[in-house]
Order: structure tokens, then C-alpha cells, then sequence
């Protein structure tokens, strides 16, 4: 295709090449090192794409044990979730709240509330005997 | 013949070969750059940045697919830099207005060249002097091209892709490449005569 427009952009090609043939050296070097720098990084097997492959292989033996896979999901998501209600449990169930009479106790301050729990009272009796 | 199920093995490139890939691209790529962000220490720095990013990230393809690769990832350098320079000037903006802008902002970089009366070649010395002449005029008005004009003329005319590809790394159609070879060699066309230069 000899189009007029291709013409003149062979012509300017040649030009951009000479150009680059002709780079300063400063800027040569500059390039090379940048390359050399580039090439340090080099590894046969690159970590993105090892980690692909982990994740290929996952799923690979997920759909091959289909029958596995609804049963394995259950599993772990009943594991989260029992850790989930363990830390939930720690840091918001009544161990603190039992620590915090204590100190109520300690202190002087049990609120008026405490005193009209039943079940205070009966603790209270025992506790005393 | 595989097993079924097996990854399909693919020859990856060697460090060699990426060496000599990178060897080949590297000043082409500068220019690319350099024509995009006008700055050489700005275009050395996303060359750099290029190549390392298709060394870590793309070591393991294919020699054949490391071209187009590495097109896609200077181009998203180059407009990675943009973006950055964006955000920048987004705060030295109001600070520069209150200093007062460049005086020799309008002039046209063009307008400062001059070029030979006589662009043939005809002894070594002055063909190399009107040469350099000729190709500083041409980088000045690649320069001034529209960015998508200058992409496109520049991957399909020097990077030698074809329109396919090169309306892949534009992430436009191979229509729009078309056009904008075709606006960008018509803009340079008429910039050359302007200056009286005949290639």
C-alpha cells in the first residue's frame, strides 16, 4: 500500500530512528542502568503469578470435589464464625460485667438498681454466711 | 500429548531474552516518553518505572507477547505520570497564580526552530547538520501533537503494530486508531510545509 499518508510516515520514521541512533550518550547510559536495575528484578518464576497458580490450583480441586467443596464451605464458615462469637464473647460477656460489681463492691458505688435484684439480695445472704 | 487438566506449558522468557528485548525498546521508549512529558529526567523515570514493572510482573510470558505488553504498560506509565502531575498542580496552582505565570508560556516552541534553506544532503557534515535540524523540527511537532494523535501515529508507524494491537494498548477502536494516524500525519504534513521542509 503505497498511500501518501504511509509515505510520509516512513519518511518520519527514518528520521525518529536516526534520532534515537544518535541519543546522547548520558542518556544512553542513563538507559542502560535503568535496564540493568529492570533485569535485577528478574525471576523465573514471579510471585504474582506463583500466587496465581495457588489460586488456579484451589480451584481446580474445588471443582473436581464438587461433593467436597458445599461441605468444606459449611466447615469454614462455622469456624469463623465460632471464632467470631469467642472474641465477641471475651471482650462483651459477663465476665466483664462481673468484674465491674466487684469493683462496685470494692468502691462503695453498686447502683441503686443492684439493691433491688432479687437475686442480689440471695447472693449477698450467702455470701455473707 | 498433556494430560488433561495440565497447565499448558508456554517457552517463557529468558533473563537474556528480556535483556535484549528491553535493549532494543529502551530508546524508542525514551522518545515515546520524552514526546509525551517533555522532561527527560520525567521520560528516564517512566521508562525505568516500565521496565521494571514488566520485569516483575511479566517475566513469565512469552518472549512474542512482551512487545505488546510492554507498549500497554509504558502507555499507562505515561498516563500514570499525568495523573500524578494532576494531584500536584492541584496545589501549586493557586501558588504560582499568585506569583505571576510564565511570560513565555504562548510562545511556540516551533516559532524558536530554525531550519536549513536548503534540507538536501550534500556533503557528510552539512547532511548530518540539516538531519538533525530536519529531526529537531519533527520531535518539536510531534510534541505539539494531541496526545491520542501522537500515540497512535507513533505504535503504528515506528512501534510497527498493527491496528489491532494498537487499538488494544489505546483501549479504543481500530477504527479511532485509524483516525487518529491518519489527523496526526496530516497535522505533521501540513506543519512541514509550514516550515518549508520537504522529507
Amino acid at each position: 500500500m503505497n498511500h501518501p499518508e504511509h509515505e510520509l510516515a516512513k519518511k518520519l520514521v527514518q528520521y525518529l530512528d536516526y534520532g534515537v541512533d544518535h541519543l546522547e550518550p548520558g542518556v544512553r547510559e542513563q538507559l542502560a542502568a535503568a535496564r540493568r536495575t529492570a533485569l535485577s528484578h528478574y525471576r523465573e518464576k514471579p510471585a504474582s503469578v506463583l500466587g496465581l497458580a495457588w489460586a488456579g490450583q484451589a480451584a481446580h480441586w474445588l471443582t473436581e470435589h464438587r461433593h467436597y467443596s458445599a461441605r468444606l464451605l459449611i466447615a469454614a464458615t462455622a469456624l469463623v464464625l465460632a471464632t467470631a462469637g469467642v472474641v465477641y464473647w471475651q471482650n462483651t460477656g459477663p465476665a466483664n460485667g462481673l468484674g465491674d460489681i466487684d469493683l462496685y463492691l470494692l468502691t462503695d458505688e453498686l447502683p441503686v438498681n443492684a439493691y433491688l435484684d432479687k437475686g442480689f439480695d440471695s447472693w449477698l445472704k450467702r455470701s455473707s454466711r | 500429548m498433556q494430560p488433561p487438566g495440565s497447565t499448558k506449558a508456554r517457552p517463557l522468557a529468558t533473563h537474556k531474552e528480556l535483556s535484549d528485548f528491553l535493549a532494543e525498546v529502551e530508546r524508542r521508549a525514551y522518545k515515546q516518553a520524552l514526546f509525551a512529558v517533555r522532561d527527560n529526567h520525567a521520560a528516564l523515570d517512566v521508562v525505568q518505572d516500565a521496565m521494571l514493572k514488566l520485569t516483575e510482573k511479566y517475566s513469565a510470558r512469552p518472549p512474542t507477547e512482551l512487545p505488546l505488553l510492554f507498549q500497554r504498560i509504558l502507555q499507562n506509565t505515561i498516563r500514570d505520570h499525568f495523573r500524578r502531575q494532576k494531584v500536584r498542580s492541584m496545589w501549586t496552582m493557586p501558588v504560582s497564580s499568585l506569583l505571576g505565570g510564565d511570560p513565555e508560556g504562548d510562545a511556540d516552541p516551533l516559532e524558536t526552530l530554525e531550519v536549513a534553506d536548503d534540507s538536501k544532503f550534500s556533503e557528510p557534515p552539512a547532511e548530518q547538520a540539516a538531519r538533525a535540524q530536519v529531526l529537531a523540527f519533527i520531535e518539536k511537532a510531534l510534541e505539539k501533537l494531541p496526545a491520542r494523535q501522537r500515540q497512535a501515529f507513533l505504535l503504528r508507524y515506528w512501534e510497527e503494530l498493527d491496528v489491532t494491537a494498537a487499538a488494544k494498548i489505546m483501549g479504543c477502536s481500530e477504527g479511532s486508531v485509524k483516525t487518529h494516524c491518519s489527523r496526526a500525519s496530516h497535522a505533521l504534513a501540513v506543519m512541514l510545509t509550514k516550515q518549508g521542509i520537504k522529507l
